[in-house]
């Protein structure tokens, strides 16, 4: 019952600030009044230094400051540990807590799939998602296969001759995006052999022929394919990505596969926030999403812009999350 | 560009005032950083990342890069003078340091690390420069197999890493590999042991054991032992002569170790703990007396100080030539040549040459600067033993309570120390020894993880371990030094028995 009321203030909400300009600043939504953050707002890492969300977080908040976009001070506080379910667990004990908010992307949701967090993306608050980066499916460059479709023909013949390697552990993101792409392919998704390497030893591997394929961010992927040292057979984007190599890297739509996967990374307040200070978060997010300083950070890193808005979000991860869910089913892993 | 005429350009980065500033910066933050009991590099760097926005890149990556053997450097400091690992690659320092430093030799102890340090960071700087490019295919080189064979091999140690009862060391080593069971596995996403509590999915952090069995129980003894004067009578500072027999002593492991040290650096994910490891085992093993090891032995000192400043350098190869982070630290450090808009990967050498080699040739400036910086403190290091002991337990548990919990900021960690620390003097009492506990929870992860990755790829089949020549030939040396020692050992009593 909380939820239908929630969501259809969302969907007012939403409404109303499509009908505002996006120049407008001063605009905190339409509904119980207004918001601005009074004390330092909380950002947090669910990880460690130096890692994705990490590096989200941080230049978000870095820009935010530097464009004065949010006038108050924002600090980036990392809660490492259980591939987020800490930082997600600390963050839901703040609730209704309009000064704090945390960084995500798809573990959010393979995480507590796979068991390992009480707390899903259905838990928390979404404000907007800002940035979609794409799984990219490498081999070494003197590799037999030279499309997915070698790839995914050699698997139907004989799965167990191929081994995937990635760095996420099996029912996450490196693992569930081949799964994905190559069920679609007509692949047994139960028969694909998939090991995890957490040491930095995935690349190592493919390099040195140990195994077939890296499953990983398309971003790991450029200096090495630069280099010669692989090649991409396929990326999950839904288009030809741009950029300098980007481009040249093939999708599995384009090879007869139909089927994509995203990384989204977006914002999460915790549960029960005001309708008013969401509002004025999505509104924020979005001006940062549209700023130039935002777009060098997104050039920096290689990101693709993806804004969202609270209601928008919420619906595209409802409809993740149920694929998801059936094919982490499929193999055996769901709980 | 070939290297030489890159190191002429790393040269003027690094001998800029600009760099030489930067690189004196980073090493003086990183030794102080590196000082404290449980603070180690990944720390420094982390606080240092948000100093570099907007610094020009070369010398903002020259400075972290001098935080980050700095803080190796330093590191040896607390594990000599009070028990306390600043950081993992460490603990192996203090199995003779602290033995050491309890004898009154803390000056000499600390001048020893010093000095093996500065050779073992020169040498493997030196290495790093010739042969950077063709390393990294040495650090690829390695594949699941490989690397089960390599910690395999780490792993027969463990009887000469304890002093009397073998099967006490077992024992601990068998409680050692339970630990590092705890959390989620990697391979299949299983919670083993958590108990369903997410404090648990991790398992412990390295630092959480080693300051638990190390400082905490330390600090237990030190209570315990409290109306025993005769030790803190004895713990002055002692001369920091080095006397030319103690020098000759050292020059042996220290020659060695500084290459071990760095070839196992260039591996991911072998790293500084598993070098300094190593190489103290490998001194031991072929000592002439290994009997001093343990107690305060100057090659038990210099073997792994030597080798993890080397494995250090060492660990730039695959990040900087291929991009790969080795460890938690090059992990960060990474995360702050991204920071920078730098991505260190193959094309790093061409692409951005005043940095890959700006940084290379820093590290010669920042090694001498660090033995320059760190000579002259000893005397005043040293005197932190002279603080009155109610005072000096209080810090070191001060200190090993912030370093745990700047791990990742959680309380349950706290009490994960105290519980590890419990064990640790439960262990002392009962003469159960800390190092081979310590040994399998560095290599029983990793070995584990190795050897499941190697039974996916072979479809079960253990042949993979002896298909190809590397692993092989890993596995051979295992085998040889499992059973050479055995059989001098029934040479020896065989021929003692005849004799009678």
């Amino acid at each position: 019952m909380k939820k239908t009321i929630f969501a259809s203030v969302l969907t007012m909400s939403a409404l109303a600030f499509a009908g505002c300009g996006s120049d407008d600043t001063a605009n905190t939504g339409g509904e119980g009044g207004s918001f601005e953050p009074s004390k330092t707002i909380e950002m947090v890492a669910p990880a460690g230094s130096g890692g994705g969300w990490d590096t989200t977080a941080r230049e978000v908040a870095r820009v935010f400051g530097e464009t004065g976009i949010i006038d108050e001070n924002m600090t980036v506080i990392n809660r490492e540990g259980g591939g987020g379910a800490i930082g997600w667990a600390y963050v839901h004990g703040k609730e209704g807590d309009a000064h704090s908010m945390f960084v995500a992307s798809p573990p959010l949701m393979f995480v507590p799939l796979n068991g390992q967090s009480e707390h899903g993306h259905e838990d928390f608050t979404p404000l907007a998602n800002m940035i979609a980066d794409y799984g990219a499916f490498a081999v070494r460059e003197d590799s037999e296969f030279e499309d997915l479709n070698d790839l995914f023909d050699q698997m139907k013949d004989d799965p167990e001759s191929v081994t995937v390697i990635g760095t996420s552990a099996p029912g996450s993101m490196d693992h569930m995006q081949f799964v994905r792409i190559a069920k679609a392919a007509g692949v047994d998704p139960t028969k694909i052999k998939y090991v995890s390497d957490q040491e930095g030893g995935a690349l190592t591997a493919v390099l040195n022929g140990s195994v077939d394929v890296f499953s990983t961010g398309v971003g790991e992927t450029i200096e090495q394919v630069r280099a010669g040292n692989i090649k991409v057979l396929g990326v999950t984007a839904e288009e030809r990505m741009e950029g300098e190599v980007l481009s040249e890297f093939p999708t599995a739509i384009e090879q007869g596969i139909d089927e994509s996967f995203v990384n989204w990374r977006g914002f999460f307040g915790p549960p029960g926030m005001d309708q008013a200070a969401v509002d004025y978060y999505e509104a924020k997010f979005q001006e940062l999403s549209e700023s130039e300083e935002f777009a060098e950070v997104r050039e920096k890193y290689g990101w693709n812009e993806m804004y969202m808005g609270s209601e928008e979000y919420n619906e595209f991860l409802e409809g993740e999350k149920e694929e998801i869910a059936a094919l982490l089913e499929e193999i055996g892993l769901g709980q | 560009m070939d290297a030489f005429q890159g190191l002429m350009t790393g040269f003027q980065v690094a001998l800029s005032l600009e760099g030489i500033m930067f690189v004196l910066i980073g090493v003086v933050v990183g030794t102080l950083i590196g000082m404290m009991p449980g603070l180690g590099p990944i720390s420094a760097i982390a606080i240092m990342i948000p100093i570099t926005y907007g610094m020009d890149p070369a010398p903002a990556l020259v400075m972290m890069a001098g935080v980050y053997y700095g803080a190796v450097f330093g590191g040896s400091t607390s594990s000599i003078l009070l028990n306390a690992p600043g950081i993992s690659g460490t603990v192996a320092t203090a199995f003779d340091g602290y033995p050491m430093a309890q004898q009154g030799k803390a000056g000499k102890a600390l001048a020893i690390a010093a000095i093996s340090s500065f050779v073992g960071g020169t040498v493997s700087v030196v290495m790093l420069m010739l042969l950077a490019p063709a390393l990294s295919s040495v650090a690829i080189s390695f594949g699941p197999p490989a690397y089960f064979a390599l910690m395999f091999m780490g792993l027969t140690a463990i009887s000469s890493l304890s002093e009397g009862s073998t099967i006490k060391a077992m024992i601990a080593a068998v409680a050692g590999f339970m630990v590092v069971t705890i959390g989620i596995d990697p391979q299949t996403g299983t919670q083993r042991f958590t108990f369903g509590n997410v404090n648990l999915f991790d398992g412990f952090d390295f630092l959480i054991i080693a300051l638990g069995l190390f400082a905490v129980a330390e600090v237990c003894m030190l209570i315990l032992n409290r109306k025993n004067r005769s030790l803190s009578d004895d713990q002055k500072l002692g001369s920091l002569k080095l006397s030319k027999a103690d020098l000759k002593e050292m020059s042996g492991p220290v020659s060695r170790q500084s290459f071990v040290g760095f070839l196992l650096g260039v591996l991911p994910g072998a790293g500084a703990t598993i070098a300094s490891f190593i190489s103290y085992i490998f001194e031991k093993r072929i000592a002439k007396n290994p009997e001093e090891f343990g107690k305060g032995s100057v090659k038990g000192l210099a073997a792994p100080e030597s080798s993890n400043n080397a494995a250090t350098s060492g660990a730039f190869v695959p990040l900087l030539s291929l991009g790969i982070p080795g460890s938690g630290t090059t992990a960060v450090m990474l995360g702050a040549f991204l920071v920078l808009g730098v991505q260190p990967g193959p094309l790093l050498m061409t692409d951005r040459p005043e940095i890959f080699w700006g940084i290379i040739a820093s590290m010669y400036l920042g090694n001498v600067f660090l033995l320059i910086l760190n000579l002259p403190l000893i005397p005043y290091l040293a005197k932190i033993l002279s603080i009155p002991r109610p005072l000096l337990i209080s810090l070191v548990i001060m200190f090993s309570l912030i370093g745990v919990y700047s791990i990742s900021f959680n309380v349950f960690d706290l009490y994960m120390l105290l519980v590890f620390g419990a064990l640790g003097f439960a262990m002392r009492i009962f003469s159960f020894p800390a190092p081979p506990f310590i040994l399998a929870f560095i290599l029983g992860g990793m070995m584990e993880q190795a050897f499941r990755q190697s039974m996916t790829i072979s479809n079960g089949s253990l042949s993979i371990f002896v298909d190809s020549p590397l692993p092989l030939s890993l596995l051979l040396v295992a085998l040889v030094s499992l059973l050479v020692p055995a059989f001098l050992k029934w040479r020896s009593n065989r021929l003692a028995y005849k004799q009678r």
